[in-house]
């Protein structure tokens, strides 16, 4: 009986490696703004610990689909969602879901950097502290590790106590991503996360994706379809509300099946 | 056509010189009275200024003494009213920035509060004096207190709903995606980032109902002695400087001149101090 089990188990993950787990599964999902529909009948599915980028002229709609998947959008009245978005098989629209557990499990990053008004070590202090109980040196330890992985500790190691405004724009928004990582997030949503900073700022944020994709899942929207390009591994294109197409990065940009794409990434429109 | 535009622009230019020389005299003629108001008082009251004022109480007719009665029931009044005010108006302004944010409740207590905001404090004076000096049967400190703390909640209530609409959107958003609950994101993260706004909103409070006369004279009303009784009369600086203003005494009238110095400038050190606050951001 045992050894049988046990090669079950070794093909299940072999499986597994194959086909990429699917993370998040969106089915036949509508958003509505008041009356009018921002979202319609989108569906799609997020592999596991890759990169997915969201793309479409404004008000395509990409930020809003973003929006539904930590439901942020809760914090305003006459904002609503219908259809089914599966975390992990688990219908996250679902009233009996715990919006403050389910957003320590997907962390997100805005547009503009919003540190919070207190010091480097707090910004990320105050994530974990909502949820663990740590000594002093556990926490030490956390804020290090996730500023680490945030690729800022070097910068600001010897002024954790300097206030989290005080930093750059490419830092905050790196200690942005810092906090978000320190509370162990499964899924990390990037709403134009580079778009208020500089090249060199933004070519840093890029190649931090690139090594958090290996532990989170992550979704990015962007504007600047080059960024698509350069990080995701599957791109979505969206328009006017519609999800157009979604496919392999290099085939949306290299062979896109939609004319609609095509003249969107070819820059005929948007 | 040259010739043409240089006449339109130099009589532009003469406009607006004209416009300028009549702003900068409308604010000179603004700051003169200002500076005349000061002036006399500094003048008038700096020669009355000695530490027999802080020291010694209201003298009888004739007498010398000083305002110690006064200012010390001034500033347990105006502490009791602060303490009694100031957090009914963060709750309320609280309320109305987050949570009723976008509910016809805020739309309504706005309105009343800016009605209350701008209410003549003789009103409230009134109200006070029906509501506890009646049915108490005499005039109290407590009731001096309660009158200003309705004078302190509408500018708290105001300051604390402005601050914190100030607040930037995306940080309570950063606040919420992160896991914390709403009550924890408006402690820690918008009453953080509005702190600064809100302490200037307390004082200017302080402020205004440090000078006020009216509300005090019926509800605290005055008294020549010294009184720790929260439940009878008490003095004040602005009705004593009332009371011994219009008298023809000279010595009141000297005590009331100095009494006015340190009331305006306790409101002036007050004001620079908020406008400190305000201009240093976290």
């Amino acid at each position: 009986m045992k050894p049988m089990l046990s090669n079950e188990i070794i093909t299940a993950d072999v499986i597994n490696a194959a086909t990429p787990k699917t993370k998040i599964e969106v089915k036949n999902l509508n958003f509505y703004y008041g009356e009018s529909k921002a979202l319609k009948d989108i569906t799609l599915s997020l592999p596991e610990r890759s990169v997915t980028a969201f793309i479409g002229p404004s008000g395509c709609g990409k930020s809003t689909l973003l929006r539904v998947f930590n439901r942020i959008y809760e914090l305003y009245p006459k904002q609503r969602a219908d259809g089914e978005v599966l975390l992990d098989g688990e219908n996250i629209l679902e009233r009996s879901q715990d919006l403050n557990l389910l957003r320590t499990k997907i962390g997100m990053v805005f547009q503009k950097p919003t540190p919070f008004p207190m010091s480097i070590y707090e910004n990320i202090a105050f994530g974990i502290r909502l949820y663990e109980k740590l000594t002093k040196a556990e926490m030490d330890e956390r804020v290090e590790q996730a500023l680490k992985r945030a690729a800022l500790w070097t910068e600001v190691k010897d002024k954790l106590d300097a206030s989290g405004t005080s930093l750059s724009g490419g830092q905050q928004q790196r200690l942005c991503i810092a906090r978000t990582v320190a509370v162990k997030p499964e899924v990390i949503l990037l709403d134009e996360p580079c778009s208020a900073l500089d090249p060199l700022s933004t070519a840093r944020i890029e190649e931090l994706i690139d090594e958090l994709q290996a532990d989170y899942t992550i979704v990015i929207v962007t504007h600047n379809m080059q960024q698509a390009a350069r990080v995701s591994a599957q791109t979505a294109f969206m328009y006017l509300g519609e999800l157009i197409e979604f496919d392999k990065t290099e085939k949306i940009f290299t062979a896109p099946s939609e004319k609609r794409t095509q003249d969107y990434i070819t820059g005929r429109f948007g | 056509m040259s010739a043409a535009v240089s006449s339109l622009y130099s009589r532009r230019k003469a406009r607006n010189s004209v416009m300028m020389t009549l702003c900068v005299v409308a604010a000179g003629i603004g700051l003169a009275w200002l500076a005349l108001i000061l002036g006399a008082l500094l003048w008038k009251g700096f020669a009355g200024l000695n530490l027999a004022v802080f020291t010694e109480m209201t003298p009888p007719p004739g007498e010398a003494g000083g305002l110690s009665n006064a200012i010390a029931g001034s500033v347990a009044m105006t502490v009791i009213a602060v303490v009694v005010g100031t957090p009914v108006g963060i709750l309320a302004g609280t309320y109305m920035a987050e949570y009723g944010r976008f509910s016809k409740i805020t739309v309504v207590v706005r309105f009343i509060n800016d009605i209350l905001l701008s209410a003549p404090s003789i009103i409230i004076g009134l109200f006070i004096y029906e509501l506890m000096v009646r049915p108490m049967g005499h005039f109290s400190a407590l009731a001096g207190a309660v009158a200003l703390a309705m004078l302190v909640i509408p500018v708290v209530v105001r300051t604390t709903e402005d601050m914190l609409n100030l607040v930037p959107n995306a940080l309570r958003e950063a606040g919420t995606a992160i896991g914390a609950p709403r009550w924890i994101v408006i402690r820690s993260v918008a009453y953080r980032a509005a702190l600064s706004g809100i302490v200037t909103g307390i004082l200017l409070a302080v402020a205004r109902i440090s000078g006020e006369t009216a509300p005090l004279l019926f509800t605290a009303l005055n008294n020549q002695f010294w009184s720790g009784n929260l439940n009878a009369p008490m003095a004040s600086l602005p009705v004593t400087i009332f009371q011994f203003a219009l008298s023809p005494y000279e010595e009141w009238q000297q005590l009331a001149w100095t009494g006015a110095l340190i009331i305006t400038f306790t409101v002036l050190g007050l004001s620079i101090f908020a406008r400190s606050l305000t201009g240093r951001r976290i």
